[in-house]
């Protein structure tokens, strides 16, 4: 690399530490890191040369709360829906959630069953796109094939075209329920404190009865899709279970009244490596056993188990890092909601040797896994009578002031948290968000993927591949950095030596 | 030219709450006043990308999409035309991101009506990372060339397009 350019990134980089010494606690990233892109891996080497310490970054979202500051908190549902365009109705189930708590109202019965069936829908929808689209070509493509071939066209010419329509096909149907509520996907004006907008016109229920039914073969269909691809191919299962993809950490997730995973509603429950419950809170309580740690190098912040205290990127019996999404929420429970998706859950434990799994890499088959119970979800609530109620609002009429609302994203466990003036109009807001929860594992995921591939100073070829194969699994959104052009994630690799001076610089766009 | 009487989209996409990122959808929105009535033209606003946008672009001959581009090369306001040749190249390193030029080669090999034209423009933009419902000062001078362009676009449809009937996988 030329000097030059080396001179100026050392001297950025030092300033920015400068900044941090003077005792800001919020890293504020220095202008030339922004520029650098969107996905960038600091490594830093030892005296000898081997990893000490490798961290991952991703462009930091500002501006939420200043943004938020005296708006209606009717807004917020809107407002956070839109700020990503990869989980908006997450967002916007969050914060109606947080909307009926702010108020002290409880939804109606058939109100909170359209946001349940309008909740799973879209789970089923946004796993099926992650596992065909996004994560599906390391495993169905296969990891070793050129890359290239590693995308949903190479997906489409293993499972076949017919496979590739039907998977189009669905969620297009999906999504239409979706706005058949909310409007928009993007923007759905569906929550409202104390319940929904719309009712489900029994007119229009045979076809969403239809829906599924049909939702509920194609969520067999995409397991029996999964066995005959990845697990009758011994490379995979190798793949999966191998050092390089586990983490023994925590889990967290929601779990219902029977400690049966529930997307929608419920309390947290969090198991510790050896799969057993340490915590279980009402959401209202999260800020008892959820803290945000904060490292020099960067402006993510990293959550871990409060009781436990930050007990630095370590696994075993004392970490205090706890995971979020798939398969982190069917370790924290004890099982699936669903008679097929318990099904699945039992024989995925069998297979894998037991709980917990801390395969990184399961978090695929563990996906599949939800769609089924998403799917049968949907069956179940458009079966129930009282999903056509037009009883789908209770007005709210308690006075506004603190409000917690919490659901699983597609990516994990999403916090909302609003206070409000008498008014109603926002005071402070708060996300933590499911990359965040899961940011400290990614951590180390990249940073077990350095340690095998970096020693003495040597960087071995596929450094950046596989440090992806990690960090793809969690499906770590990255909504706001992936909306411009050129629509792909640029990854950058930097490496410092021990005095920490940029020693070599590799990127992938 | 035949060509004027095919059917065209204009898409605008982009995020109308993060600051220079709704630059696309504030540029296809002064495009549909000029257009209001011409009935060959749809425009569209959308905050979706990657496979969603299968559903705004089926059964058009002709897409113009509108959108931010962030390069660091150049000043905010620059406008790119990226070439749909380029961007239709497949990668298997998105990890979240289902890409324009993924997205139309994923439509052909369904059998889907995709359009057999594709203009890509982009403006250079100085802050799509914060919140916020005002353009940089930068970029709203911009708007009017952007839209001149946009504009130009759809009223001359490009030449020996390459990304036109070769199809792309």
């Amino acid at each position: 690399m030329q000097q030059a350019v080396k001179d100026t990134f050392n001297q950025g980089a030092a300033r920015a530490n400068a900044a941090y010494q003077m005792g800001r606690r919020r890293f504020t990233v220095d202008p030339i890191t922004r520029l650098e892109g969107h996905g960038k891996i600091d490594i830093y080497l030892d005296e000898k040369g081997d990893v000490e310490r490798a961290y991952m970054q991703v462009p930091e979202l500002r501006g939420f709360e200043v943004f938020s500051l005296g708006r209606p908190a009717e807004d917020m549902p809107q407002i956070t829906s839109r700020i990503c365009g990869v989980c908006p109705t997450a967002h916007h189930m969050a914060a109606t959630k947080c909307l009926d708590d702010l108020y002290q109202v409880e939804p109606t019965s058939a109100g909170r069953k359209i946001r349940e069936l309008v909740y799973n829908t879209f789970m089923l929808e946004d796993h099926a796109l992650h596992f065909f689209v996004l994560g599906g070509p390391d495993f169905v493509v296969g990891p070793e094939a050129p890359p290239a071939e590693r995308n949903i066209v190479g997906v489409i010419g293993k499972v076949g075209l017919e496979a590739g329509k039907k998977v189009i096909g669905t969620r297009k149907r999906l999504r239409e329920l979706i706005t058949y509520f909310g409007g928009k996907v993007v923007h759905p004006v569906l929550g409202l404190p104390g319940g929904v907008s719309k009712a489900l016109d029994p007119a229009d229920l045979p076809k969403f009865q239809q829906l599924a039914k049909d939702g509920v073969e194609f969520a067999e269909w995409t397991l029996q899709v999964f066995k005959d691809i990845v697990l009758k191919n011994p490379d995979y299962v190798k793949m999966i279970t191998s050092d390089a993809f586990t983490h023994k950490t925590c889990y967290m997730g929601t779990v219902d009244e029977q400690n049966r995973v529930n997307f929608y509603d419920g309390k947290l429950r969090v198991v510790d490596c050896t799969g057993k419950e340490i915590y279980k809170f009402h959401p209202r309580q999260y800020r008892e056993f959820v803290a945000e740690h904060v490292e020099p190098w960067s402006y993510m912040k990293f959550t871990f188990l409060k009781p436990r205290g930050w007990n630095g990127f370590v696994e075993g019996p004392e970490s205090s890092i706890y995971a979020v999404a798939p398969l982190a929420r069917l370790n924290a429970a004890d099982g699936m909601a669903t008679p097929k998706a318990q099904a699945a859950y039992e024989e995925f434990y069998q297979i894998l040797g037991g709980k917990p799994v801390h395969h990184t890499l399961a978090t695929h088959w563990a996906r599949v896994i939800e769609m089924i119970q998403a799917a049968e979800t949907m069956e179940k609530l458009l079966n129930d009578p009282e999903i056509t109620s037009p009883d789908v609002r209770r007005v709210p009429t308690a006075v506004p002031k603190e409000g917690i609302g919490v659901v699983e994203a597609p990516r994990g466990t999403l916090f909302h948290h609003y206070q409000t003036d008498e008014r109603g109009c926002i005071t402070m807001a708060n996300m933590i968000v499911a990359t965040a929860n899961n940011a400290s594992r990614i951590a180390m995921s990249v940073e077990r993927a350095a340690k095998a591939l970096i020693k003495g100073g040597k960087v071995t070829e596929g450094l950046l591949n596989k440090v992806e194969m990690a960090f793809r699994a969690y499906d770590p959104c990255l909504g706001c950095a992936t909306h411009s052009l050129p629509g792909h994630l640029p990854l950058r690799v930097k490496i410092y030596d021990h005095h920490r001076q940029l020693v070599e610089e590799l990127r992938q766009d | 030219m035949s060509t004027l009487s095919a059917k065209t989209i204009v898409l605008g996409l982009g995020n109308d709450l993060l600051t220079d990122d709704a630059i696309g959808l504030r540029v296809v929105r002064e495009v549909a006043h000029r257009l209001a009535s011409d009935s060959r033209v749809d425009v569209r606003e959308t905050t979706e990308m990657g496979l969603a946008l299968l559903d705004f672009i089926v059964g058009y001959e002709r897409v113009i999409l509108v959108d931010s581009i962030q390069t660091g090369r150049c000043p905010p306001g620059t406008i790119h035309e990226l070439d749909a040749t380029g961007l239709k190249q497949l990668t298997g390193r998105t990890p979240h991101f289902l890409g324009i030029g993924e997205t139309l080669a994923l439509g052909r090999q369904l059998g889907l009506a995709m359009p057999t034209e594709v203009r890509i423009l982009a403006v250079e933009v100085a802050d799509p990372f914060t919140l916020g419902t005002e353009l940089t000062p930068a970029l709203q001078r911009a708007v009017p060339d952007v839209v001149g362009l946009v504009l130009a676009a759809i009223r001359h449809p490009h030449a020996a397009q390459p990304a036109s009937a070769t199809g792309a996988a």
